[in-house]
This record gives structure tokens, C-alpha cells and sequence, in this order.
């Protein structure tokens, strides 16, 4: 792999849903190697940012780039991991069976999954602990696991880019820091990872760089730069005040799990 | 048994072909229909498959005229089947589109769209009453006695296309069903399957049809898939369960429209509608028994935890119920049943004169009460007022993931006692012999051998050196350790909470 070119290129990227635009003439480029998070009020485009990387949404206009390649050339390249509220947690599939998705990119349909398969999805369980629960049917699971289940399928699938959309939402202590030593390690074995995020509290600890979006791309750099009163509260409007006391509050208890 | 089963076959067919052909029709439509039907109820698309159903007869009526009009061919079963294809993508690539180009929401666009096409099927059916002779009667309720051969070779055709199109590309519909987003990001063609799901449906819609008729053919697709959703918890198994219970409410329905002479379409559906309510109250997950034995069953876990922790502490002296509820300011009569659970579980032994922690009992507890000082330790920390401490810690204890209280732990420096000064139980879920451990978690007495060690004290020690645990020092912020190297000589190390999580001994 070239380690010149940048991880994904985004130049002027355009994406509505009906009359109004979700994202307006968003251009940002991201290295190799760097854990970056995404913030913005809610409805500020940040998953619809991460469905046209994965090239699920078709922009309305611009160009997306991974690893200077046209993004229907980098199939299998961007694993991810879904919103808690986007997955069917009732559909029948098992912890296993999961992880086993994340395999599915590499074999095409006519190749049955072989033995190698199998052990590198149980290895990713194994890496988020959740084996003991493999043969579980994911409803039956608390938060926290559900969403190492998903953490271990994008691990089977070994993309070079690694797309979270809210890993933290919802999950206790234990799991939280379980994630963030998985997105460490990562990012350590030289993967990209774009995460979205919902806590300022906690952006600035977590990300090398941030973004912040609200339809427009605000600020992109490190948390110095991006996380100033002034931005946020242009981008967050009145909500700001509830991130404003929380922040003078952040050393204190209640908010455990 | 197969050869009689065959002399049986063989009976029915001389004596009735016509239910001979009907069994075999029927035994190929209904399961068919009912592994579409699984997609159909996982995707939520029921509605989508009623409006293909209806829309049918507008491409019915046009495959008919086109072959009368053109060929002067009546009634060519080949030109209807592809016709009603047609209309059928028709209806979902239009609703597909209005859905996505207007603000009109899907439900009202299916609504429209079928209606529509349904109607425009009725018009063409009328106006060309001269030339048409389709008997809507029959389009509308079915009729399985009428199964021709070339309606038998029909639906023998779909079946093989649909099984096949099911088994060649079960991962791609596996995961565009379950997971849309991540299925076009690895370059599933998502939209094309969509078009051959919908394809596959408008199949099975067809031979349905000719079976049970318009109305009843949603139930053949769902109702069946639905009874095996509500027993499997994965997708493969739910497909032949699916099958299976399309094929046996499909034969339990016809033989009992034989015997009665009532309509067999109905008679199928009634046993398939059947057979789901009966699931529905009886599957032993997912059932209204199971739901109602959980809700009956279900102790507050906070009460059971209370009452393991009130036994815990009289230390090892038996607690009467009375004296348990006095502790928990509790009436008895509602500790009774969780009690009586905790029996039944193993973890509490005697009566309700005197109760006793068995050994697992005894483990629970002590994991709760560890619990329980590490949070109001945590919340002394964190500058909670003593008098609430308790309270707190009280409703915190029932977090007792084993992660997050390690977590707690370590965060706290693995604190010896709680605020009060009470000692907090060690780590006994991984102090286990032969385990592997971090020095931090271990307490004065424990010994062990050196496996590896970090940089924050590799010029300290090495492995394979056994070390045993003294008290700590500073306030239980120092880890006093005696080492023993290779040779016999014993020298102490102090060390801090970071350098005591860099060493990992295997315990003795």
C-alpha cells in the first residue's frame, strides 16, 4: 500500500435526501493512520457523511476518493460499524454468524466460507470477549456486547479503513474503554478510523483530529483548533449551554452505567 | 414404509389424477411460497407483496390479449405468468420511484399503485369481455382442482428458479436484508437483488395465486414464515422450518377441505393462521407462555441480591426469613418467593427458620458486597456526602458487571478497605490458582512466580523470580513484595499502582 496517498479525499461532496441538502460542499482529506472524529449537532449529516464513504449514498455532486481510487474500486476496504438504532436487533442471526459477515467480502458468492474464515471471526470475538456468548442470538445481549459483536465483525473484515457511527452511544464504562482500546490498536496497525461521536465532553480526549459538521464542514483539525467556544457555539446554537455546565461538571459522578 | 407410501401415490393417481396433480401442486407452491416469505417478513415488505398480487391481473389480462389478439392463442398459460412478472416489477419500481421523488410516504404510494393497476386489470377485463374468458371468480379465490399440466409445469419451473436463486445467493440476501449499508459498502449489488427478490416474490405470487387466489396468497407467503421467526434464531434454520410448516398446513388444510367440501384455498390458509397462533402462544422463546412464565418467574434482582447480602453478613449464622426482612426493612411474605428461587438455585440452603449461603451462594454474595464497597469507595472519592453514601452505593451495588467493577478497582488503585473502614473482598473471580495476573489485584499472602514483566520495572526483577505479597504500605498506595531470584536471595520491592500493574504472575 501506498503510504503517500491520502486515506479518503472528499472534495465538494453534495448528498440530499429530498429538497434539502444533508451535507453542502464538504471537502476534507484525511491521512493514513489517523483516528478522526466526527461531531455536530443531531441531523447534522455526520452518518449520511459516513454512508457516502461507504458508498451507500450516491452524492449529488462531488467526488470521494479512498486511497486515490474511486470508491466503487475500494470495495471490502471500509469496514463499519452501525448506529445501535440502525440494527434489527429481532433478525435471526447469531454473535457468530456476525462476525462471520465480516468474511463475506472476501469470497465471492459461488465460494463457500472456508475453515480460515471461520477462525479469524473467532478470533475478532475473542478480541472483544464476547465468545462465550457466540452461539447467542444478538437480541439476547446487553448494549455493551451488542456492539462489541460489531466491533468484532469489522475486525474480521480487516478493512484498511474503519468507519463507527456512535460506538460510544449507550455502551457502560467497561465497554467504552474495551472500544477505545480496540480503536487504539488499530490505529496503531496503521488503519484510518472515522468515528462519529455525540459526547464534546469526551471528543477532544478521544480524537487525534475532529471534524465538525453541520451540513457544512465547520473545522477540521486538531481539538485545539476545533473544539473553541465561539465554533461550538455557532454550530450547536443553544444546546451549547447543556455542553457548557456539563463540561464544568465533568469531574463529577452520575453518569456511570 | 416407502413402498407402501408409493402404493398409496399410486391409488390416488389412478383414481383421481386431478388430486394427484393437486397434491404435487401444492406441496411445490406452498413451500415455495413460504421460503419468499421469510425475506418478505424480515424486510417488512408484506404490503409490497399484496400489492404484486393484485397487480397481477392487470398483466394477466395483457398477456391474454396480446397472444388472443395477435396469435388468436386463448388462454396461454406462458404469456399470463410473464405478464403478471411484469406488472408486478411495474408496481414496485413505481412505487420505488414515487416514494424516493415525492414526500408522499411508501404505504400511501402502495396504496395508490395497486389499486390503480388492479383497477386497470378490471377496466381491460370488461372492455374486452368479447374476447377475454378469464373467470375472475377464480382469480380472486383460487381453485386447486382445476391445476393443469401446464400450470404444474409452471410452478414446478418457479420453484427451481426461486430454490436455487434462495440457495446460490443466501449470504448476499442474508446480509442485504440485515444489514443494507454494510452489503453495499463490500459491493453487494443491493438494488439488483431487490429487483430479483421482488422477482422471486411476484413468482411465488403467481403460483400462489392460481392456487388459493388473490386474497389468500399473502398468508401462504407470511404466515408461515412468520410461525418460524417466532421459533428459530437463525435465518437458515428459519428457512426449512418455514418450508416445513407451509407444506404441512398446505396438507392438513386440503385433506380437511376433502373431508368437509369446503374451498381448499380457504381451509389452507385457516390451518396456516392456525398453525401461527398456536406458536404464537406456545414457542418456547419467543411464545405467550414463555413470555407469560418469564413475567411470573421474575424476581426485582435487586431483592434477590438483598437477601444473599443480608446472609452474607451474619456470617455464617443462619437467618430466619423474619430476621432477613427485618434487615431489609421488608415485609416476609414478599421475600418469600425470592427466597424460595434462591433455593431452588443452589445458592441458599435451609428454610425459612434458618437460612444458610451454600458455597456458590457464598460467591455471589461476596461478588456483591465487593461490589458494593468499591462503589461507595468510588463515591467517597467523588465527593458524595457520607450519610448518602450507603443509598448510593446501595442502588450502584446491582452494577456489578464483572468489567465495570474491575474497572472501578483499578481506577480506585485497588483499594484494601471501604470509606467505613470495612475490608473490601479481594478479587477471588481471578485470584484462582495457576491463573495469570496482574500484581496489583494481589493482597498481603498471595504468591506466585514472575511471567513477564513491563519496562516500568524491568530493571528491577525478572521472570520466572517468585515473589510473595506483605502488607502494603502508604496507605495501601505501595506494594510491598518479597522476591526470591534463582539463586535463594530474598530482596523487597516497593512498588507504585502503575509498576505493580506492569508485572503479571502466574499464582501458586
Amino acid at each position: 500500500m501506498n503510504t503517500d496517498v491520502s486515506a479518503i479525499d472528499v472534495q465538494n461532496l453534495t448528498v440530499s435526501y429530498g429538497p434539502v441538502p444533508a451535507l453542502l460542499d464538504v471537502s476534507v482529506t484525511i491521512p493514513q493512520g489517523q483516528l478522526v472524529g466526527v461531531i455536530g449537532p443531531n441531523g447534522s449529516g455526520k452518518s449520511t457523511f459516513i454512508k457516502s464513504l461507504l458508498g451507500f449514498l450516491r452524492p449529488d455532486f462531488g467526488d470521494i476518493r479512498l486511497f486515490d481510487e474511486p470508491i466503487e474500486n475500494s470495495k471490502g476496504r471500509v469496514a463499519y460499524v452501525p448506529q445501535r438504532g440502525a440494527v434489527d436487533w429481532d433478525f435471526p442471526v447469531t454473535v457468530r454468524e456476525v462476525a462471520l459477515m465480516g468474511r463475506y467480502a472476501k469470497r465471492p458468492i459461488w465460494q463457500n466460507l472456508t475453515a480460515e474464515d471461520r477462525d479469524i471471526a473467532d478470533q475478532a470475538l475473542e478480541m472483544v470477549r464476547m465468545s462465550d456468548l457466540r452461539n447467542r442470538q444478538i437480541g439476547q445481549l446487553s448494549g455493551g456486547q451488542q456492539q462489541r459483536v460489531f466491533m468484532a465483525r469489522a475486525m474480521a473484515q480487516g478493512g484498511d479503513i474503519l468507519l463507527l457511527d456512535e460506538p460510544f452511544a449507550g455502551v457502560d464504562a467497561a465497554t467504552e474503554h474495551a472500544i477505545l482500546d480496540v480503536l487504539e490498536r488499530t490505529k496503531a496497525s496503521g488503519r484510518t478510523l472515522v468515528v462519529v461521536h455525540h459526547d464534546l465532553t469526551t471528543a477532544a480526549e478521544y480524537f487525534d483530529t475532529i471534524m465538525l459538521l453541520k451540513q457544512r464542514l465547520f473545522a477540521y483539525g486538531s481539538p485545539e483548533q476545533v473544539m473553541h467556544p465561539d465554533l461550538l457555539s455557532q454550530v450547536y446554537e443553544g444546546k451549547l449551554r447543556v455542553f457548557a455546565t456539563m463540561d464544568a461538571n465533568s469531574s463529577s459522578p452520575g453518569d456511570e452505567s | 414404509m416407502m413402498a407402501s407410501l408409493y402404493d398409496w401415490l399410486v391409488s390416488v393417481q389412478q383414481a383421481s389424477p386431478h388430486l394427484m396433480k393437486a397434491l404435487l401442486a401444492g406441496g411445490l407452491v406452498s413451500t415455495t411460497c413460504a421460503l419468499i416469505g421469510c425475506f418478505i417478513v424480515l424486510r417488512r415488505t408484506s404490503f409490497l407483496a399484496d400489492a404484486v398480487a393484485h397487480s397481477m391481473l392487470a398483466g394477466v389480462v395483457a398477456g391474454y390479449l396480446l397472444m388472443k389478439l395477435v396469435y388468436g392463442d386463448s388462454a396461454h398459460t406462458g404469456a399470463m405468468l410473464i405478464g403478471s412478472i411484469i406488472s408486478g416489477i411495474i408496481t414496485v419500481a413505481m412505487v420505488s420511484f414515487v416514494s424516493r421523488a415525492s414526500r408522499v410516504k411508501e404505504d400511501a404510494v402502495i396504496g395508490i399503485m395497486y389499486t390503480g393497476i388492479f383497477a386497470l386489470g378490471g377496466v381491460m377485463v370488461s372492455f374486452f369481455s368479447d374476447v377475454i374468458h378469464i373467470d375472475l371468480y377464480h382469480f380472486v379465490i383460487g381453485s386447486l382442482l382445476g391445476v393443469g399440466d401446464a400450470d404444474l409445469w409452471m410452478m414446478g419451473m418457479v420453484s427451481c428458479v426461486v430454490v436455487v436463486f434462495i440457495v446460490m445467493t443466501f449470504r448476499w440476501l442474508q446480509i442485504i436484508t440485515f444489514d443494507r449499508v454494510m452489503a453495499a459498502s463490500i459491493g453487494i449489488p443491493v438494488v439488483l437483488m431487490d429487483y430479483l427478490l421482488t422477482m422471486s416474490t411476484s413468482l411465488g405470487v403467481v403460483s400462489g395465486v392460481r392456487m388459493v387466489g388473490v386474497i389468500l396468497v399473502v398468508g401462504l407467503l407470511i404466515a408461515p414464515a412468520a410461525t418460524a421467526y417466532l421459533l428459530c434464531d437463525r435465518l437458515r434454520n428459519m428457512l426449512w422450518v418455514s418450508a416445513l410448516l407451509g407444506w404441512t398446513g398446505f396438507l392438513m388444510g386440503y385433506i380437511a377441505s376433502e373431508y368437509m367440501n369446503v374451498a381448499p384455498g380457504s381451509a389452507i390458509v385457516v390451518v396456516l393462521t392456525a398453525q401461527f397462533m398456536l406458536v404464537f402462544i406456545i414457542a418456547p422463546r419467543y411464545g405467550l407462555l414463555a413470555d407469560w412464565r418469564r413475567r411470573l418467574t421474575a424476581l426485582p434482582q435487586q431483592e434477590v441480591e438483598d437477601i444473599l447480602g443480608s446472609v452474607l453478613r451474619a456470617d455464617g449464622e443462619a437467618l430466619s426469613l423474619q430476621q432477613i426482612a427485618g434487615y431489609l426493612d421488608k415485609r416476609p411474605e414478599r421475600l418469600r418467593r425470592a427466597a424460595a428461587s434462591l433455593d431452588r438455585q443452589g445458592l441458599l440452603a435451609g428454610d425459612a427458620q434458618g437460612y444458610t449461603l451454600t458455597d456458590d451462594g457464598r460467591k455471589e454474595a461476596r461478588r456483591l458486597l465487593r461490589a458494593h464497597r468499591l462503589w461507595e469507595t468510588y463515591l467517597r472519592e467523588a465527593g458524595v456526602h457520607e450519610e448518602n453514601l450507603h443509598a448510593h452505593a446501595h442502588v450502584l451495588e446491582h452494577v456489578h458487571d464483572e468489567d465495570a467493577v474491575d474497572y472501578l478497582d483499578d481506577k480506585l488503585g485497588h483499594p484494601l478497605t471501604d470509606p467505613h473502614g470495612s475490608e473490601i473482598p479481594e478479587d477471588f473471580l481471578h485470584l484462582v490458582p495457576g491463573e495469570l495476573v496482574k500484581l496489583a489485584i494481589l493482597r498481603e499472602g498471595h504468591t506466585g512466580r514472575i511471567h513477564s514483566i513491563g519496562n516500568l520495572v524491568s530493571d528491577q526483577a525478572i521472570a520466572g523470580e517468585t515473589v510473595a505479597v506483605g502488607p502494603r504500605e502508604d496507605n495501601g498506595r505501595i506494594w510491598v513484595v518479597s522476591v526470591t531470584d534463582a539463586s535463594g536471595n530474598i530482596r523487597t520491592l516497593r512498588l507504585d499502582h502503575d509498576q505493580a500493574d506492569d508485572v503479571s504472575i502466574r499464582l501458586d
